[in-house]
């Protein structure tokens, strides 16, 4: 899991207890406290108290999307939600109170929108059988549905077109598609994310009659 | 999927510094403080009404705007705390009791001082000039709200848009009156709760759109 930090700052002995021992469904005061501390090195831009951070509450951010989560897939989502969440407003945590609330209130939102998103989903979409792979294979339908897709993508920003070309058309990891365009992985699956929805809707339209 | 311990050190090796949140008492007295500014350009571009001072006299007319700027102020300290994740919801009662004063001393103007809406006496130029008080004091609060609370879209606090809103909403109906002159009791029951309902309903419209 998390790797001794090189070169860490001396003061950092104090948060020792951090490592994450166990995932525990409550982050103990002894928890609490060392994330404090960690999360208030973090906000004054230390990377290394960061990455102990988030490593340390994976555990605890895992145990409490479990109790909503039944596939590890989801539930391994769900933590990369939070945290990407945590990430984005981490400047909103006040470290004179304590971390525990703070993190609780934020990871608890989260995996609640993430399961009415599902749910939503969940109502307009039907898993995939065997019928739909053989409609889907039907090459009649393939040059229609390539320029009615070709179209779509024309229409979106170049920045959520570049998007789309490197992770679903090159199928490129995260990690690699951050490395070709020099977008960051955060910015990269919100931009995903907005295109895909963009497209989702265009190619609705157009099935529309 | 990306695997949680990349993601991590992919946030952590792009981390920077960032500003800590003020608290919330000092974001909402920043907001008030725009608030005040927001009323003074807008009583010298606009003059206040000419009956202001006597109108002041009247304890009725002063508890109404009074319990309406009170609410304001509290409902935007209660909306910037419940922005803080972890933060108590129970802030969000904190309005309530001036929400209260401010309701109830509509409602008693209008059963003591019952005053039919005479049409003759309300012009269309009047008309135009309170809905201009109104746009001008509720859109730059709103905006400023907005611009303050940004970091709540990601975690989709209705509670925060809704308080935010009813601050918004409470400044402009004490607004209102300092400028225009409205004695018919269906004008005041329309532009106090009507433009409360408006701004409210305006504002979490908006915070759903924005969050969905």
């Amino acid at each position: 899991m998390s790797q001794p930090p090189r070169n860490s700052p001396a003061s950092l002995r104090l948060v020792t207890r951090t490592e994450p021992q166990d995932a525990s469904s409550q982050p103990s005061e002894d928890h609490e406290l060392d994330w404090s501390i960690l999360m208030a090195r973090a906000q004054d831009g230390d990377s290394v108290a960061y990455r102990r951070l988030l490593t340390g509450i994976a555990p605890y951010l895992r145990s409490l999307a479990a109790r909503r989560h039944r596939e590890p897939n989801d539930q391994e989502d769900a933590v990369q939600d939070v945290l990407l969440c945590v990430h984005a407003i981490r400047h909103t945590y006040d470290p004179a109170r304590p971390f525990g609330p703070w993190l609780t209130a934020i990871a608890n939102r989260r995996i609640v929108d993430r399961l009415r998103r599902q749910g939503r989903r969940n109502r307009y979409e039907t898993p995939l059988t065997a019928q739909h792979e053989s409609v889907a294979a039907d090459p009649a339908r393939l040059p229609t549905d390539h320029r009615a897709l070709e179209a779509a993508l024309a229409v979106l920003p170049p920045g959520q077109r570049r998007a789309v070309h490197l992770l679903k058309l090159e199928e490129l990891s995260l990690k690699d598609a951050e490395a070709a365009s020099g977008i960051s992985i955060a910015s990269l699956k919100v931009t995903v994310h907005r295109a895909l929805k963009t497209l989702r809707s265009l190619m609705s339209d157009r099935s529309q009659p | 999927m990306i695997a949680t311990q990349d993601l991590i050190g992919s946030l952590a090796a792009n981390l920077r510094p960032v500003r800590r949140l003020s608290p919330p008492l000092l974001r909402a007295a920043g907001w008030l403080g725009l608030a005040v500014i927001v009323l003074v350009l807008l009583s010298i571009v606009q003059g206040t009404r000419s009956d202001l001072l006597q109108r002041l006299r009247e304890p009725g007319f002063a508890i109404s705007i009074a319990a309406a700027a009170l609410t304001g102020a509290l409902a935007a300290l209660a909306a910037f705390a419940v922005s803080v994740p972890g933060r108590s919801r129970l802030w969000m009662l904190l309005p309530l009791p001036a929400l209260a004063v401010w309701l109830g001393s509509v409602g008693a103007q209008c059963l003591t001082h019952w005053v039919p809406l005479d049409t003759g006496s309300i012009g269309l130029a009047e008309t135009a000039r309170c809905f201009a008080t109104l746009v001008l004091t509720s859109l730059p609060l709103s905006l400023a709200m907005l611009i303050m609370q940004r970091h709540v879209v990601v975690l989709r606090s209705v509670s925060t848009m809704l308080m935010g809103s009813l601050a918004v909403a409470a400044v402009t109906a004490a607004a209102l009156p300092l400028f225009h002159a409205f004695d018919a009791t269906l004008m005041i029951l329309i532009w106090n709760f009507g433009t409360g309902a408006l701004i409210l309903a305006v504002g979490v419209f908006a915070s759903w759109r924005l969050t969905s």
